[in-house]
């Protein structure tokens, strides 16, 4: 059994191969015979209607004991915990920085951004450039304690490095926008170290 | 001179020295209303901590001295630089007033200015990095004392219309920093009608300050047994279409001239008068932040899956506790979003601007069960009909009515005093028009006079 592609789909939510691929480094071939095997095994469930894959209660139970396993194995729970405080400190300032690169404040209104002012992206840019460099710190850390955390790098990376080449959409704005990867890794740690969202 | 100074009536230093929130104080003070007695830490002493790494000579002692003469026996200790930088900095409430433990705050306080986050904040909007916040010390009222007190926050007039009615939240028995984080249950501020003595003076507050900004204000209060105390002051910064409303009404009455109605608004403002929001007397049964302006009506869906499914048969309202990766296929789904958690960069908000859906987060008091929501204390089963306003944040039952340009008298009001400023009568467009009577005023078509 996978647990890489089970965790992914526990990570990313209901989706189709394209995204369980990229967050797990795989081909989309090797993504899909992992899925038939856990669809066989009753972890995962294939919706035709919508196209996409998604976990049943026993596969989220099976992702859940999984995990646990592997950071109890490790020994490197504190480790782990200890790494995602740190990510906590650079949350906020993403989703600003993110909110940044949606809206901005001119004559006192909040509009959207259009991107015609170059020099204001260019700053904010140049900030989420920053910010990343600290978050590859985190994800050092994190990977240490459990080391597919290492994946997030390249994925982060590649997202900043097409914005920067021109892909507007890539910070916030799309399906594999340094924005998504980073809610994948924030919902990661919850899964992870087994906390909950708050209730509702 | 020193660097504490009493909070009084008196005190003549700008708000480069004593922070905004500070300078704020003093004029509340200058006003008659109720501050409770305090002391500002201006903010050469931050710069100083943050040039050495330690509090300057004599700060300590200075401070504990000024503080006794509070006579307190817990004190508040409050950022306030001369920008607003709002959320950034660290506030330290229920500080015993002993030198070691004010020392302790007023460093944790200053130290915040240098977060990574508040220096991106800065950078952001070009604040520069040297200005340092002062630090507020007052002595501590508490919100939830008893049943006769509590905490809130004012607009003297609605800042999603511009009209003239006090409005804003209530949080009875609770502290004000449970009213700005919304994690609790607020009320609409009119039910504080039943603290009569602290409405009345809420309310003569309001028209105060009003009018000595001549522009409409915001405050953050507590009341204590039964005792009125303000916090915080500042204009209102109003925005679209109550701007264009409050400049005309303002002008009307007099507290302002034409001219400077026409200052008030900037050519910005009116693309936002263009925005469709529900008409300002429908009957909203909850209200949170609205991160994403336009009007969205549909089916509550409360999981992903289910709003995908319902949104086969029309659209779908998707109503969530917070967001997580998994809601992303259902907001793609859905026409708008509703969540409890979350402020203007939360998760859901990015997402929701992403795909440009109409946004209400942070909406307290929204509990997401099984096969229903419960809204403002009423129960909404999954399937029925909201609609959700991405602006001024309420959420209503069915569909009530939509406007667009909700300020068209006061606009076309506006307009014409442009059009006599600037003489010319052709039809152009109405950004163009404002634009033009501006230039001729000298108000260029930059930031507009109540900044």
């Amino acid at each position: 059994m996978n647990l890489v592609v089970l965790h992914a789909l526990r990570c990313v939510g209901s989706t189709g191969l394209t995204r369980v691929a990229s967050f797990t480094g795989l081909t989309e071939s090797e993504v899909e015979s992992e899925l038939i095997d856990l669809a066989v095994a009753g972890l995962v469930t294939h919706d035709r209607h919508f196209g996409g894959w998604s976990l049943t209660e026993s596969g989220r139970a099976a992702d859940a004991s999984g995990t646990k396993a592997e950071l109890e194995t490790a020994g490197t729970r504190p480790a782990l915990a200890e790494a995602f405080d740190e990510f906590l400190v650079l949350n906020p300032e993403l989703l600003d920085l993110c909110t940044a690169w949606q809206m901005r404040s001119v004559d006192g209104v909040t509009t959207v951004n259009d991107h015609s002012d170059t020099a204001y992206d260019a700053r904010v840019l140049a900030l989420f450039t920053d910010l990343h460099t600290r978050a590859l710190v985190v994800i050092a850390a994190l990977a240490a304690a459990a080391p597919r955390f290492a994946r997030y790098e390249p994925r982060l990376t590649s997202a900043l490095t097409r914005a920067r080449a021109g892909e507007l959409a890539c910070l916030a704005d799309s399906m594999d926008s340094f924005h998504t990867i980073w809610a994948e890794l924030h919902e990661d740690l919850l899964a992870t170290l087994g906390i909950a969202r708050w209730g509702g | 001179m020193g660097w504490v100074r009493h909070l009084s009536a008196t005190l003549p230093d700008p708000p480069e020295v004593l922070g905004g929130k500070a300078h704020g104080l003093v004029l509340l003070h200058r006003l008659g209303l109720p501050v409770p007695a305090g002391v500002v830490v201006i903010t050469d002493a931050c710069r100083a901590f943050l040039a050495d790494g330690t509090l300057p000579d004599g700060l300590t002692d200075e401070l504990a001295t000024a503080v006794e003469t509070l006579g307190a026996s817990m004190v508040s200790v409050r950022s306030g630089a001369a920008v607003s930088m709002p959320g950034m900095m660290d506030t330290v409430l229920n500080v015993r007033p002993t030198p070691g433990t004010l020392a302790e705050a007023l460093k944790s306080v200053f130290s915040s200015w240098n977060t990574p986050r508040a220096r991106t904040y800065r950078t952001l909007h070009g604040i520069p990095h040297d200005l340092g916040t002062a630090v507020v010390v007052q002595r501590m009222v508490f919100g939830d004392r008893d049943s006769r007190s509590g905490s809130g926050v004012a607009f003297s007039h609605d800042p999603n219309t511009g009209e003239k009615v006090p409005f804003g939240e209530v949080l009875f028995g609770h502290q004000g920093s449970e009213v700005v984080s919304g994690r609790a249950l607020t009320l609409p501020l009119r039910e504080l009608d039943r603290e009569p003595g602290v409405w009345q003076g809420l309310q003569d507050a309001l028209v105060r300050v009003e009018q000595h900004y001549r522009d409409a204000c915001y405050v953050e209060f507590t009341y204590e047994s039964g005792t009125l105390w303000l916090l915080q002051v500042r204009p209102g910064k109003f925005t679209g279409a109550a701007a264009v409303r409050l400049a005309t009404d303002l002008a009307d009455e007099g507290a302002i001239t034409r001219a400077e109605a026409l200052l008030r608004v900037a050519p910005h403002h009116l693309q936002h008068v263009r925005t469709p929001r529900i008409t300002p007397d429908a009957d909203a049964i909850a209200r949170g932040l609205g991160v994403c302006p336009g009007v969205a009506a549909g089916r509550v869906a409360v999981t992903a899956d289910e709003a995908v499914r319902l949104a086969v048969h029309g659209p779908v309202v998707l109503v969530r506790p917070e967001t997580s990766p998994d809601d992303i296929r259902g907001l793609a789904a859905a026409t708008g979003i509703v969540t409890a958690r979350g402020g203007p960069a939360s998760h859901a908000a990015v997402v929701a601007r992403s795909m440009g859906k109409p946004a209400v987060v942070g909406v307290a008091d929204l509990v997401v069960g099984a096969d229903s929501v419960t809204l403002g204390g009423r129960e909404v089963e999954v399937g029925a009909m909201v609609t959700i306003d991405g602006t001024s944040g309420v959420v209503v039952l069915g569909t009530p009515p939509v406007v667009t340009g909700g300020a068209d008298a006061h606009l076309r009001r506006l307009l014409e005093w442009a059009d006599e400023v600037s003489g010319d009568r052709s039809g152009r467009g109405e950004a163009e028009r404002l634009a033009a009577a501006r230039a001729v005023l000298g108000g260029g078509t930059g930031r507009s006079a109540a900044e």
